[in-house]
């Protein structure tokens, strides 16, 4: 464990967890609102507005921040407005990005798969810096007394959004919060995950999760801590093996689904039954 | 008396649909004041409820309750409205318990930033209570049964403590002795608190003693609006006669 003497590889550890814990948090939102269309959107804008800013030489994160932020301001107006499914809105966007993200990256100064390109597009452990670990302890302080404050809307919203709405709860505000907040949190775990890989880090921990308990209160905690193990267990994964950060945690994460989806206490429970 | 809801010239479109899925409703209700809605399959009476409820957009027409209307004050109106909305059946991993999905019911009521306190629980455990299904509160909601849970979805209605009850087949998937039982309940609830209710039901036989009118719906339109007594004597002339004839 020579590695973790130096700083880089504790910030990119410290910045893995706190990923890690903020995307499993955010994940059971995405899962629950039935947003999941929205986390490959957002991961994709992101991906684009890095690319961008590899493109004309400005910081990635920045780039990647408008750009998640602006699509994610636009989805849910736009779906009403246009009186379509936001799955439907998204899937547009997802595509528009998506293309948007290989221009930028043909347009790149840098020649080839340079490192700040692979770092866009797969993850880098290199690339976290101690200011995004301000930032992401910020966002992530930010998030969990957001979701304490509006616990009893996000809980009642995500039984089912319509309930909620006969229960007098205005619960689009919460909607459009949670699209900005997938934005922002995606963004932010760009640089560790990359553009393509980052969504598997909001859907798997939360779909873990949600295989082993009967309670959304406990299902809260034990996301996040999925998300965490996911990543630093992908961290080390990625220095022993030398193989790319961002695909060794999708990887990871996906390996804890497979064995949640088996041996979910669950479906044991429904085989008796 | 006051009237607690009024309707006029009420027209409600779905979404990507062309024709209205009610039509010209005018209808008033007063205070206290207990309705059944009958009618045959897709006679607008679901949608009836949600545009009382705000919950669809007024395609013509005004929609009052409270004497607020319902596109402006929407969210304060649904705080004081108890609904039950038809077949609602949750999915067997559902992570909610009972005792969650009652305790939901008053969260429009309680608002945003303020925490449920002792007194919202032991309102909810009350009206679960009321409805026989107190020791279900900590089992996940969606291992009931279909009849538990439509009484799971009755006590959070319940637990909200609203000035007007919207159920829409509230006794549906309920055997006879539950469904008279809580038939009962509601009633003496409704006369207690001079709550206005409106029960949809297909069921003509479901319609209690105790009911002040009978609307009937058919195609989207209200095609007769009077008492149990003279609607029922002549409901062979509203409706086909496959639907009197399975009701009665």
């Amino acid at each position: 464990m020579i590695w973790l003497e130096y700083a880089i590889f504790q910030r990119a550890l410290i910045g893995g967890i706190i990923i890690g814990l903020l995307a499993g948090l955010i994940g059971i939102f995405v899962v629950r609102m039935r947003l999941s269309a929205i986390g490959y959107s957002m991961s994709h804008s992101a991906f684009a507005g890095a690319a961008l800013g590899v493109a004309i030489s400005i910081d990635p994160l920045l780039t990647a921040l408008v750009f998640s932020a602006v699509t994610a301001l636009l989805i849910g107006p736009v779906a009403d407005k246009a009186r379509l499914p936001i799955d439907m809105i998204t899937s547009i966007a997802f595509s528009l990005n998506m293309a948007l993200a290989f221009i930028f990256l043909t347009l790149s100064p840098q020649v080839g798969l340079s490192s700040e390109v692979a770092s866009v597009i797969w993850g880098s452990i290199v690339a976290v810096t101690n200011r995004d670990l301000v930032y992401l302890v910020i966002l992530c302080s930010t998030t969990l007394a957001l979701t304490y404050l509006f616990w009893k809307e996000l809980f009642a919203i995500m039984f089912d959004r319509r309930m909620a709405e006969a229960d007098g709860i205005n619960t689009k505000p919460f909607i459009y919060f949670m699209i900005f907040l997938v934005g922002i949190v995606v963004a932010f775990s760009l640089k560790l995950v990359g553009g393509i890989l980052v969504y598997a880090l909001l859907f798997n921990p939360a779909s873990s999760a949600l295989q082993y308990l009967h309670d959304m209160k406990k299902i809260i905690v034990l996301s996040p801590i999925i998300g965490a193990i996911s990543c630093v267990t992908g961290f080390f994964m990625s220095l022993i093996f030398d193989m790319p950060v961002g695909s060794c945690i999708a990887l990871v994460s996906t390996l804890i689904f497979a064995l949640s989806v088996t041996f979910s206490p669950k479906r044991k429970r429904r085989v008796k039954t | 008396m006051a009237p607690i809801i009024e309707l006029e010239n009420v027209s409600t479109v779905y979404e990507g649909e062309r024709r209205p899925a009610i039509k010209n409703i005018n209808l008033t209700l007063e205070e206290g004041e207990l309705a059944y809605i009958i009618g045959p399959n897709a006679a607008g009476k679901t949608t009836l409820l949600e545009t009382i409820n705000g919950l669809l957009p007024i395609f013509e027409g005004r929609v009052s309750v409270f004497n607020l209307d319902v596109e402006k004050y929407g969210r304060e109106i649904r705080c004081q409205i108890g609904y039950v909305p038809q077949d609602f059946m949750v999915d067997p991993g559902e992570p909610y318990t009972a005792l969650d999905v009652v305790l939901m019911g008053r969260y429009g009521k309680i608002g945003v930033l303020r925490r449920t306190s002792r007194e919202d629980k032991e309102r909810a455990i009350e009206a679960m209570r009321l409805l026989g299904v107190e020791e279900l509160a900590n089992r996940p909601i969606g291992k009931l049964s279909g009849g538990q849970q439509q009484k799971v979805m009755i006590a959070r209605a319940l637990a909200k403590e609203p000035r007007i009850f919207l159920l829409d087949e509230p006794f549906s998937n309920l055997d006879p002795e539950s469904r008279d039982k809580i038939s009962a309940l509601i009633d003496q609830i409704r006369r207690e608190r001079n709550i206005t209710t409106i029960i949809v039901t297909h069921d003509i036989g479901q319609i209690s003693d105790s009911c002040h009118r009978v609307v009937v719906m058919n195609g989207g339109r209200i095609i007769a609006d009077g008492k149990p007594s003279e609607i029922l004597k002549d409901i062979r002339e509203f409706l086909p006669k496959e639907y009197w004839w399975s009701s009665l």
